[in-house]
């Protein structure tokens, strides 16, 4: 069973979107990898002029917020830096006792990798972020920039739904069958990594030995 | 049925044709605000239709029922109606542009059938996610935001309306410049692959979607007599269904009445976005077709032409007909105030008497309007006496008119205004019935005679006039005061009440010979009357 691995296109956001945006991109793959009986539930993006479907599941919402949160205060600690949020599908096989892991095995068959750039340090500057790539200037300039700033981000939020789209429609031979037919279907996990965590190569190299296939990283 | 499907090749067909469904289904709920199902009651959230549950994609009810052959491509236009080239007197030609096309269809590959090919069980599996980027793709497009923008329900200067067919007239040139294509990669089953794919215009700015805010259909509604001033003046009848959408040529901007005449038809169909209009449409444009459950489609099927409609065509319409009777308004505004939605509820059938009246209807006073109310109600009273459907309006029309699931044609017709000629039938139906029960009395209407100087009947208040009057001329009008006696804020004593009951005795034998000295003598007592009537309003206003 091969893995495939999809990196989404990197988005520049500002602290003020990361909730939005990480929402309407988790809830857009498990939209499609939802396979059980689903009543979706359309959402308006309140930043931008996009509408994402969610596969209507509470508790499903529920973690994803909670993992947002997770994200955010990742984000306040280690400013600066490329954040990653990774979302793993995986199967549960049986006990098997290897040199890793005791544990019951997750063999991943699909990962997804959500990789921000967030912009702003949550507490105001007065001067520039490291990140930012505008000169924010006082006046209508600046809103200006922030129009055009949003507007690529739309666009390119536009982009990786689009993407998300084009890459669950091209590879379907690797999913399993459909254990659950009720909500998320498959077991996932989401794991949150930052580029200069020393934890983040080790969590990947933990996945290449794990499925047995080189991760194909950009 | 079940015997069909127990097999292998069974099931693919069945998933085809449940595909084909479920993807109509997704691209209308998302495009076409009309054809939405009203918020049902919240049910529990275990409870799923068995319909709705193929794909695991649970969207409710469908919008409405077609039948297809599975092995015909599915052809769903997306068309936005505007009003173009509006001229001197606010009225343009309608515009239809297709701004998606979608294309969806089961390709048979001969090759794939000497492969070991997709079981059916996986086949399902991966259109499930399919239609499931399908349902995403739709609020991704451009085309959504327009569908969102008509979906608020506000007056807006267009319409989204649809067409399925089984072909489609390729677009021109400059139409493919602006639009993309997307494809959805395919689905592998039993003898081929389901393929999905799209051509979209990529920005709609074009067409300046923006609500109305200036907008006043209600004015225009008041003109719901219009079309009825003429029951059988012509709508152009719906044409041929391959033109419907070509009309004539390729799809510019300069289109002209042509288009129109296919928006006549939908309008047709479409009074008010009520899940009761699919019935309607159904049944006037599907005659011959079927809702599809689980039975297998039919032969293949012609391009069906529905239409979602709006208030902004129907309002439109009505303004198309408006300069036929002007003064209508003045009259049939006032006709109705008990009615509280004046958008809707204009009584249109007495408006061809009304015609008649046009120039008289300028010197109308109030009280004479007020007088024609209470005959009109009293009219209707007769005339549901006589048995006519359609009076019951009259007397009901409060609540007739917000019923939009009036399955009959005239009666939601007469409220739209539409120029069906259903309506224009019913119309005269009423008309007759009328006639019959004024004939039954023996009097020929009044309101037939084109005298300008004839123009009403005396209630109680004029019945001292016709007092008066001659003993003959009495006998004439007593069948009309007759009906007007009884109207309630007009009733001053019964005293000429009773003398009318008298004179309507001899009215039947009076009639036996009625000759032009008779008639000159009845003009004269018209006239009198009527200078009575003009100078009592005046005292009291």
């Amino acid at each position: 069973m091969n893995c495939e691995v999809c990196q989404l296109k990197e988005l520049d956001v500002e602290y003020f979107e990361i909730r939005e945006v990480l929402r309407c991109i988790l809830h857009t793959i498990f939209f499609h990898r939802a396979l059980g009986l689903v009543r979706p539930k359309d959402v308006d993006l309140t930043l931008f002029e996009i509408t994402y479907v969610q596969c209507g599941d509470a508790e499903l919402e529920k973690k994803v917020d909670d993992k947002i949160d997770q994200f955010i205060d990742r984000v306040e600690k280690h400013p600066n830096k490329k954040n990653q949020i990774c979302l793993s599908f995986f199967e549960v096989k049986n006990k098997q006792a290897t040199w890793f892991t005791h544990k019951v095995e997750h063999l991943y068959w699909e990962q997804w990798y959500i990789n921000l750039n967030v912009a702003h340090h949550p507490k105001p500057h007065s001067g520039k972020s490291h990140h930012s790539k505008l000169v924010l200037d006082p006046g209508e300039s600046a809103s200006d920039e922030g129009n055009a700033r949003r507007a690529t981000l739309e666009s390119s939020l536009h982009e990786v739904l689009f993407q998300i789209i084009k890459f669950v429609n091209e590879k379907k031979d690797h999913i399993p069958p459909i254990p659950n037919m009720e909500g998320v279907s498959f077991p996932y996990e989401i794991t949150i990594s930052s580029s200069s965590d020393s934890a983040f190569g080790m969590d990947m190299f933990k996945r290449m030995l794990q499925t047995g296939h080189p991760t194909m990283l950009s | 049925m079940e015997l069909q499907y127990n097999n292998e090749h069974g099931r693919n067909d069945q998933i085809v044709s449940q595909f084909l469904l479920k993807t109509l289904h997704i691209v209308l709920e998302s495009r076409v605000p009309s054809l939405r199902p009203p918020p049902s009651p919240p049910r529990s959230s275990s409870f799923v239709k068995k319909s709705d549950k193929w794909f695991n994609l649970a969207l409710g009810d469908r919008p409405t029922a077609f039948t297809f052959a599975h092995r015909d491509p599915m052809i769903i236009d997306i068309i936005l109606v505007q009003e173009m080239g509006q001229n001197q007197s606010g009225y343009g030609a309608l515009v239809e542009t297709v701004i998606e096309r979608w294309a969806v269809q089961y390709e048979y590959s001969r090759a794939s059938q000497s492969q070991s090919s997709e079981s059916y069980k996986k086949t399902y599996k991966k259109s499930i996610i399919l239609l499931r980027s399908l349902y995403s793709m739709m609020r991704l497009l451009p085309a959504y935001r327009a569908y969102r923008t008509k979906a608020k329900g506000k007056p807006c200067d267009f319409d989204i309306t649809y067409k399925v067919s089984s072909f489609s007239v390729p677009f021109t040139r400059s139409e493919e410049q602006v639009m993309k294509l997307y494809t959805f990669f395919p689905v592998e089953a039993q003898h081929g692959h389901l393929s999905v794919s799209v051509k979209y215009r990529e920005s709609l700015s074009d067409f300046n979607l923006e609500t109305s805010a200036t907008f006043p259909p209600e004015i225009i509604t008041d003109y719901v007599g219009s079309p009825a001033t003429d029951p059988f003046r012509a709508f152009p009848p719906v044409p041929q269904r391959p033109h419907s959408w070509t009309s004539g040529g390729p799809f510019t901007k300069n289109q002209s009445p042509p288009a129109y005449h296919s928006s006549s038809g939908r309008f047709d169909l479409s009074y008010s976005p009520s899940p009761s209009y699919d019935v309607y449409s159904q049944r006037t444009r599907q005659q011959s077709h079927h809702s599809f459950d689980d039975s297998p489609p039919f032969s293949p099927s012609p391009p069906m032409y529905l239409s979602s409609g709006g208030n902004y065509i129907q309002s439109r319409l009505r303004s198309e007909t408006a300069p036929v009777s002007i003064p209508n308004p003045l009259f049939t505004r006032h006709l109705s105030p008990n009615l509280s939605d004046p958008n809707r509820h204009s009584l249109p059938p007495l408006s061809p008497r009304s015609t008649r009246y046009e120039p008289s209807s300028h010197e109308s006073s109030p009280a004479i309007r007020s007088l024609k109310k209470s005959e009109m109600a009293r009219v209707g009273d007769l005339s549901s006496a006589s048995g006519s459907g359609s009076a019951n309006h009259y007397s009901s029309s409060h609540k007739v008119s917000r019923d939009n699931k009036d399955d009959s044609g005239r009666f939601s017709g007469l409220l739209s205004s539409s120029g069906s000629p259903r309506i224009g039938f019913s119309r005269s139906s009423s008309r007759l019935s009328l006639q019959d029960e004024l004939d039954d009395i023996d009097f020929s209407c009044p309101f037939i005679v084109d005298d300008v100087d004839t123009c009403d009947f005396p209630v109680s208040q004029s019945g001292a006039g016709g007092k008066q009057g001659k003993k003959s001329q009495d006998a004439a009008v007593g069948a009309l005061v007759r009906m007007l006696r009884t109207a309630p804020p007009l009733r001053q004593d019964s005293s000429c009440c009773s003398d009318h009951v008298e004179a309507q005795s001899n009215a039947s034998g009076l009639f036996m010979s009625r000759k032009t000295s008779d008639a000159l003598e009845e003009l004269k007592a018209y006239t009198g009357i009527k200078h009575l009537i003009l100078s009592k309003s005046k005292d009291t206003l």
